[in-house]
């Protein structure tokens, strides 16, 4: 009987510990990390945990959708995951904190989060320390948005032996499903691993024709290719600066892999040019690429050329099209289609949305590899109305990086070192119909510290509407089985 | 003789607190312990994190270093007196209860410069508590039960343990199987079960595992073990570790009853078993006064204690006076360099010491950026390249208390706030070094008082060039060269032009000489021109004919050194560089005209 007593007395106190203040005096804004004040989520998102960033005795968190709401106390806001589900249910929610300070409650002023369309349910990226030559281990992780889970894809480690490691990079997947994936493995047991149908691959890309092997990947979105681009890649230290390090080219190309052949071609290899970064259109019959014009080819051919051009920030891209017919596999010539360099800047990374509406890009001072400049922006082109605008509700006055549509072309994930210039994290943010974007919030974290916690940078994120599904030790042991395959070059077939 | 046994372990820590407390130092600042859950996270994941976690908890305290090596004895001698008593060893023979514990004082102290290399959290400890773990395996499985229970126990502690442990729990299991059936106390079925089910567990422990982590599946059975890496071999990670878990094995077949059956014979053996117990050890305990010099040197730099670091050098030259093959090793000499600049002896002192570019004594190559990249680039206002090295053995070896130090350290030099608060987090979570954290909180915000507080009142006048982007190609002493003795800037402060000065003379220009010399006179105003600045523009002048010989304020001293300095290089004629340098007299050795003509063959890294 005692038992019982005790058990319903505590029940009881925690009951009333709960209620929501009654009297209180109106404060301010309130300061929260994450800022998820006045965001839009999915509405199948994670929980918006975060942690109150004030000074007070006690803490009471009210989360309201119609007629439900989630109560709850402390500092840090953990909110369930059945709770949230139902609040996002019911459409926008209202976040109202209290702050008891010296006995008397202060309610600060209430926020919202809107609350939007689905996102996809994935997203994957590489989890990589932030400056560095060496790799001992890295992973590409996958994360289901729709709660906490993260799953390893592949790591590093799993294959290494000792001083033998490898560096993992440019995990891609077409259309956002998993049936066909690709990512590559460089150094010890190296290849790039193709994934299609339940089939895996591990090919040498690299032609006595071809630079390098494929670096920067973009799948045909209905034909059976995929653009790369191939890059002798170096990295050089800032000496004296917040900006750690400089990546660059010694010489770029662009290639065009045929996945039914394993044959690979030149799609631009203009010595007097470095060309980067694919990126196909919607239908597939436009490719979007950024290069950067040397003047004279042979002066950048020499190493210290190339770093002599990128320290003085004269190392600068624009962003051209190429046309193709992706069943006879032809192209046409190159149009430039911004000159980012005329207007001293460079563009990289051209992604289209899924209706081949917006082109987003990004755009900085100098330079190929924007995630270690000091500050980088997002650029959007509306393909319909021939406009652009540099995207101020995203960008903030560090990097704004690698950035990827959702499948319904309804939300971006972008990459930013807002938080502290180093540590890249993911951002999400929703598009409106007008082409805007809402406030940009970093991915929800369990424990809102996480991203305090944790440094490492989320690196190349995409969204894939489901999961990976072949497992890591799947890859491993085909990884450590097989040798890499090479492929055939074929000659380039102009229209 | 039973009491005798005791020595062995307090000689032990005695050693180690009085002759090997820079090592269990440096082992103690190559580590990290967070009090933090998400830091504990990971551990979690992986067979073997557990005890890791556990060694890192017990590696924190050798930052007191007679703590530490208490510590570190205490365990040796119980997991001495566990196998006694476990494998029913009498006293007698006690001295073969060491054999295992002196196997891992050797494989510890045997480590010299691997210490910058070792990649395993925990590495110190993680040995001895599998060995211990191992011991309880033992202890809780021999007991015979009913064969549904053994069963049970034998899975069940075949795969927790596996987790929990690692390499050292499999070889526990095997270990009892070896007990069980070698002994005449169990039933077949209690021998026979026992076996099945460990080679289950030992097949399939790493595989259960394999899919829940990211390690290398050939690698799951040795998990828990130092991977071999960067030179380092099978014979040195991990066959002395499976040595020591051999004993562990052949402690049961022994019939210690049968052999005490003669007096003779068991003193025969006990003595031998002292002889091994102290012959392992110090036969392969590193022993190198370079390095334990270098390991003095680091701490004393990290401690801004310049005065210890001379003092240091000094000693080991004195020490070694008498050896004409004995030079010092790069990292002194530049070390040496870097408390004298910050002391403002450089001029006076500099070439006072031996040079030299003795190899060390290591048989893999250990980058000296991994030693002491991060001292010297942050210590000369390069954070940048501090930074690159920090990132580097971040990677490679994982984060420790000393990189969080010096990217805290960094972060503050390039007034990166958000940064600094971060890295000063992650060491207020530690329980040695949240005391530096508190301090450097106290300071970091306000630049005034930061510029008048060590270390950063030497470092940030040494930041007053223009952020380039280059690479060390990891080169650290080729990079600072490269660094001092390039274009000056244009609001050079007194300190980099003194800095630039000394490397334009120990790079023996005189075309870079000179216009630093007149900078340097400019901007430091000295009252009187110090000793090698004076020798440098004596010799510059007497090979230029330059008309300053007879300008400047040459002392007497100066003049008279070079005089008969020349006279001696003339009597010794064309020798090979060694002999000649070899036959100069003891007293005009520590010239820079010794330096400028004699020491030319330096290795650099």
């Amino acid at each position: 009987m005692r038992k019982y007593i005790l058990f319903i007395t505590i029940f009881l106190l925690s009951v009333a510990c709960t209620r929501c203040p009654r009297n209180y005096t109106d404060g301010t804004e309130v300061c929260i990390f994450p800022d998820y004040t006045d965001i839009t989520v999915p509405s199948n998102i994670a929980p918006a945990n975060f942690m109150i960033r004030e000074q007070a005795d006690k803490y009471y968190t009210l989360l309201k959708s119609g007629n439900s709401d989630i109560a709850i106390k402390g500092k840090k806001v953990d909110i369930p995951l059945r709770k949230w589900r139902k609040l996002t249910a019911l459409g926008d929610i209202t976040v109202t904190v209290y702050e008891e300070k010296d006995g008397k409650w202060i309610r600060m002023k209430p926020f919202r989060i809107n609350v939007a369309e689905e996102i996809d349910p994935y997203l994957s990226y590489r989890i990589i320390p932030p400056v560095h030559e060496s790799y001992m281990r890295l992973t590409l992780n996958q994360r289901n948005l729709t709660n906490f889970k993260e799953k390893v894809i592949y790591a590093n480690t799993m294959a290494s032996k000792g001083a033998d490691t490898q560096c993992i990079n440019c995990h891609s997947f077409k259309n956002w499903h998993t049936d066909n994936m690709q990512f590559h493995i460089r150094q010890y047991l190296g290849g790039t691993i193709l994934y299609r149908n339940g089939k895996l691959q591990k090919l040498n890309m690299k032609t006595d024709s071809t630079v390098s092997a494929a670096v920067y990947p973009s799948w045909h979105p209905t034909h059976d290719y995929i653009a790369y681009s191939t890059n002798k890649t170096h990295q050089n230290f800032h000496t004296n600066h917040t900006n750690r390090i400089e990546v660059f080219d010694e010489v770029s190309d662009l290639i065009l892999f045929n996945l039914t052949d394993n044959s690979v071609s030149i799609i631009e290899n203009d010595p007097a040019e470095f060309e980067c970064y694919p990126s196909w259109s919607p239908d597939g019959k436009r490719l979007y690429y950024v290069s950067a014009n040397l003047g004279n080819p042979a002066e950048v051919s020499k190493r210290g050329g190339a770093v002599a051009a990128n320290s003085n920030g004269t190392f600068k891209y624009s962003l051209y099209t190429k046309d193709f017919d992706p069943d006879n596999r032809t192209w046409s010539g190159k149009e430039i289609f911004y000159d980012a360099a005329a207007v001293d800047s460079s563009i990289t990374w051209p992604r289209v949305s899924p209706d081949g509406r917006w082109l987003l890009c990004c755009i900085s001072t100098h330079g190929v590899f924007p995630p270690n400049q000091e500050v980088s922006d997002l650029i959007m082109f509306d393909l319909e109305k021939g406009s652009y605008r540099y995207v101020d509700e995203i960008n903030s006055n560090k990097s704004e990086s690698y950035h990827s549509w959702s499948s319904n072309g309804k939300w971006v994930v972008i990459s930013s070192r807002r938080e502290d210039g180093v540590h890249t994290r993911p951002y999400l943010s929703h598009l409106n119909n007008d082409g805007t974007f809402t406030k940009p919030f970093l991915l929800p974290q369990k424990d809102p510290e996480f991203s305090h916690k944790f440094l490492y940078s989320f690196n190349i994120p995409e969204f894939t509407v489901e999961p990976v599904k072949v497992s890591p030790r799947k890859l491993a042991s085909f990884v450590k089985s097989t040798y890499a395959s090479p492929v055939k070059f074929e000659q380039k077939r102009e229209k | 003789m039973a009491k005798a046994r005791w020595i062995l372990p307090v000689a032990l820590w005695g050693v180690l607190t009085f002759f090997s407390y820079e090592f269990l130092l440096k082992v103690e600042e190559r580590s990290l312990f967070l009090y933090d859950a998400l830091w504990l996270k990971d551990f979690l994941i992986k067979p073997s994190g557990i005890l890791s976690f556990l060694s890192l908890f017990l590696t924190q305290f050798l930052h007191i270093p007679w703590l530490g090596a208490l510590i570190w004895t205490i365990l040796l001698t119980l997991s001495a007196e566990l196998t006694r008593i476990i494998f029913r060893i009498p006293v007698t023979l006690s001295a073969l209860t060491f054999i295992p514990a002196s196997i891992f004082v050797a494989y510890n102290m045997s480590m010299g410069y691997t210490v910058y290399l070792t990649n395993l959290p925990g590495y110190f400890y993680m040995p001895l508590l599998g060995y211990l773990w191992a011991l309880l395996t033992v202890t809780v499985l021999r007991k015979e039960r009913k064969a549904a229970v053994l069963l049970i126990l034998f899975l069940t502690w075949g795969f927790a343990g596996y987790y929990i442990a690692g390499f050292y729990s499999l070889a526990g299991t095997v270990a009892t199987c070896i007990y069980i059936s070698v002994s005449g106390d169990y039933s077949r079925t209690g021998k026979i079960l026992p076996i099945a089910v460990t080679a289950v567990s030992l097949l399939l422990a790493p595989v259960a595992f394999a899919g829940t982590t990211t390690y290398n599946i050939s690698n799951g059975w040795i998990i828990g073990m130092p991977e071999q890496d960067y030179g380092l071999t099978f014979t040195r990670m991990q066959l002395p570790l499976m040595l020591a878990m051999v004993c562990l094995a052949i402690a049961p077949v022994i019939k210690f009853r049968n052999v005490l059956s003669g007096k003779g014979i068991t003193m025969a053996i006990q003595s031998a078993a002292i002889a091994v117990v102290i012959a392992v050890p110090s036969l392969f305990w590193f022993r190198d006064d370079n390095f334990k010099a270098e390991l003095g040197m680091i701490r004393a730099t990290e401690l801004m204690d310049w005065d210890k670091v001379t003092d240091i050098y000094s000693k080991l030259q004195n020490r070694h006076e008498k050896d004409p093959s004995w030079q010092p090793t790069r990292v002194h000499v530049l070390l040496k360099d870097l408390a004298l600049i910050k002391t403002g002896q450089e001029g006076e002192r500099a070439y006072g010491f031996e040079n030299g570019c003795k190899k060390q004594k290591t048989r893999c190559d250990v980058p000296m950026a991994f030693q002491i990249g991060k001292i010297l680039h942050l210590n000369y206002g390069i954070p940048g390249i501090c930074n690159r090295w920090c990132d580097e053995e971040a990677v490679l070896f994982g984060c420790n208390y000393l990189t969080y130090k010096y990217y805290a350290m960094i972060a503050i030099l390039l007034n990166d706030n958000t940064l600094t608060e971060e890295y000063l987090d992650k060491l207020e979570k530690t329980l040695f070094y949240r005391k530096w954290a508190r301090e450097q909180r106290k300071i970091y915000r306000d630049r005034d008082l930061l510029a008048q507080t060590a270390p950063y009142d030497m470092i940030i006048p040494l930041m007053c060039y223009d952020d380039i982007i280059t690479s060390d190609l990891n080169g650290c002493e080729y990079f600072l060269i490269n660094h001092f003795n390039g274009p000056m800037p244009a609001n050079s402060t007194p300190l980099y032009d003194r800095v630039a000065l000394y490397f334009a003379l120990d790079s023996k220009q005189s075309a870079l000489f000179w216009p630093r010399f007149n900078i340097y006179l400019n901007s430091n105003k000295p009252s009187r021109i110090a000793r090698f600045y004076q020798e440098a523009a004596y010799l510059f002048c007497n090979i230029e004919n330059d008309p300053r010989l007879e300008t400047l304020p040459f002392n007497e001293k100066t003049r008279n050194l070079y005089k008969s300095f020349m006279q001696s290089a003339s009597r010794i004629g064309m020798k090979s560089l060694k002999d000649a340098r070899n036959a100069i007299p003891a007293n005009l050795r520590h010239s820079y005209y010794f330096y400028f003509y004699y020491v030319n063959e330096l290795e650099m890294f």
